[in-house]
């Protein structure tokens, strides 16, 4: 029942734009990276574009996966602590439809980090709305994986602490990708490019360091990053369906 | 009107409710009566579809036992021991969020948030954010988000726990109206002074199983004692000396 899902995205989205705290926290870590890099690259005249780019590249791929980070906490983790989820799952809705209605709020909040951050690069380097704006469209799969991956942690954690020190560690999977493909690019092969998360590293990579993103592989990176995030998605909700996570708090 | 007919479940190798059985009628306050782990909680939840039972069947009104749980769930309303509600909506946008999740059209929605909060005397506090309110305050948002779709059966786990002695003695006049209105009320609890005072009906569990049913005289005249206390220890201990 899409009616469903989209009463708890909205809900969702009230409540967490209602955390201010967690908003802010979200939105500085968004403008961090252009902020950081723009004054290092004025500072610095002479800078080398490329390893300016790349930098950038790792923080638009982190920013995919902390805008959405406080929300996607708070949406099953928050609720089991709170003990607001049994009053929840007792209305005639299908597990799917909550998770899918969650998944939408954290969503929201996770493309809006990655599009801060990626705008905000693409004015620090000066880039054309005609080359960022594309890219940005076939990059949006990223957040939208993000988001539940993120959502999938949060429903096996009994409490926001858990879902915190995860979904913490869980960040660091792209900034290590991220690294990783900037100081070994040799390591880089063809088929790298259809991973999810590494073929979107490689992608914004591309973009910042004044590249071309080929739109065929866009394309079929958006696909299977955006099915991996329907399985994902599947998974919680069958997470959602057994029986302790009516019991154990 | 509930009918629970041999449910069954476990929980590994432990099993918490052994073949139950028993029926709450329609305008009548039907007590769930047990001590702590007896699988009261555990019953309600499969009642409500939260927890898949191993076996047995439950029948709610004129749904067949074969009604799937979201079936089920249209017909109940239910506060179950998590009283949780949302800290950063307010009690007006709480009750509105579970009723339009049932599908609630928004006239009718609007109307109904409005007479639940008015029976509960919730108009002081209808547009605070939820947040630092007390524990009654916290149960009437929540008995509130149970009635909102003016259910024909009413599932309460232990509702009146930690509440001071008005806000008990409030909520057990809302719950005799709505008796009066014909609604079946489950009520769980393990405090016999409760139950005496507000259930026509008990059913009595001990360690998953059913040891008695019936009226709180039937129930004394069954275990030959004069007070219900003393029925209740003779036949849980009974119980679960077979056990």
């Amino acid at each position: 029942m899409l009616n469903a899902s989209m009463v708890v995205a909205q809900k969702e989205a009230v409540d967490g734009l209602r955390d201010v705290r967690s908003v802010i926290s979200s939105l500085l870590y968004a403008l961090m990276g252009p902020l950081v890099v723009g004054l290092v690259s004025l500072s610095k005249a002479g800078s080398d574009g490329k390893v300016i780019g790349a930098m950038m590249s790792i923080f638009t791929l982190v920013a995919a996966f902390v805008g959405g980070m406080n929300v996607a906490m708070d949406a099953v983790a928050g609720e089991r602590e709170r003990h607001s989820l049994l009053p929840l799952l007792l209305n005639p809705v299908r597990r799917l439809d909550i998770v899918m209605g969650k998944w939408l709020g954290v969503a929201l909040f996770a493309v809006a980090g990655f599009l801060v951050n990626l705008v905000g690069s693409a004015m620090v380097l000066r880039m054309p709305p005609l080359v960022w704006l594309p890219a940005a469209l076939g990059l949006l799969p990223l957040p939208l994986f993000a988001a539940a991956l993120q959502l999938l942690i949060s429903t096996v954690c009994r409490n926001v602490k858990e879902a915190q020190t995860y979904l913490s560690l869980i960040v660091f999977l792209p900034m290590g990708i991220g690294m990783f493909l900037v100081f070994f690019p040799a390591a880089n092969r063809a088929w790298c490019s259809y991973l999810p998360v590494v073929g979107q590293q490689l992608q914004l990579q591309a973009l910042m360091s004044g590249g071309r993103v080929p739109l065929l592989g866009t394309v079929a990176l958006g696909c299977l990053t955006a099915g991996l995030a329907l399985l994902i998605l599947v998974a919680t909700a069958n997470r959602l369906q057994r029986d302790e996570i009516v019991y154990g708090n | 009107m509930i009918q629970v007919q041999n449910l069954r479940k476990s929980f590994g190798r432990r099993t918490v409710v052994r073949d139950l059985t028993f029926a709450a009628p329609n305008g009548a306050i039907t007590g769930l009566l047990g001590s702590n782990g007896a699988g009261k909680t555990t019953t309600l939840r499969m009642i409500t579809g939260v927890l898949q039972p191993e076996a047995g069947t439950v029948r709610i009104d004129e749904a067949g036992g074969d009604a799937s749980a979201l079936d089920r769930q249209r017909r109940l309303g239910a506060l179950l021991d998590h009283q949780g509600i949302y800290t950063r909506l307010t009690v007006r946008e709480n009750l509105a969020y579970f009723g339009r999740l049932r599908g609630m059209p928004p006239e009718v929605l609007g109307a109904s948030v409005e007479r639940v909060v008015r029976t509960l005397g919730l108009e002081p506090i209808a547009d605070r954010r939820t947040a630092g309110f007390s524990q009654g305050e916290r149960m009437k948002t929540a008995l509130g988000r149970a009635l909102l779709h003016a259910p024909q059966n009413l599932l309460l786990d232990e509702p009146t726990n930690g509440l001071d002695v008005l806000t008990v003695r409030s909520l057990r006049e809302i719950l005799r109206r709505l008796r009066d209105a014909g609604v079946s009320v489950v009520f769980s609890s393990h405090v016999l002074e409760e139950v005496r005072a507000l259930c026509d009906r008990l059913v009595v569990i001990s360690a998953g199983s059913l040891v008695a049913e019936g009226s709180p005289t039937e129930i004394c005249a069954r275990a030959g004692t004069a007070c219900l206390e003393d029925a209740f220890v003779k036949l849980t201990t009974a119980e679960t000396a077979a056990c």
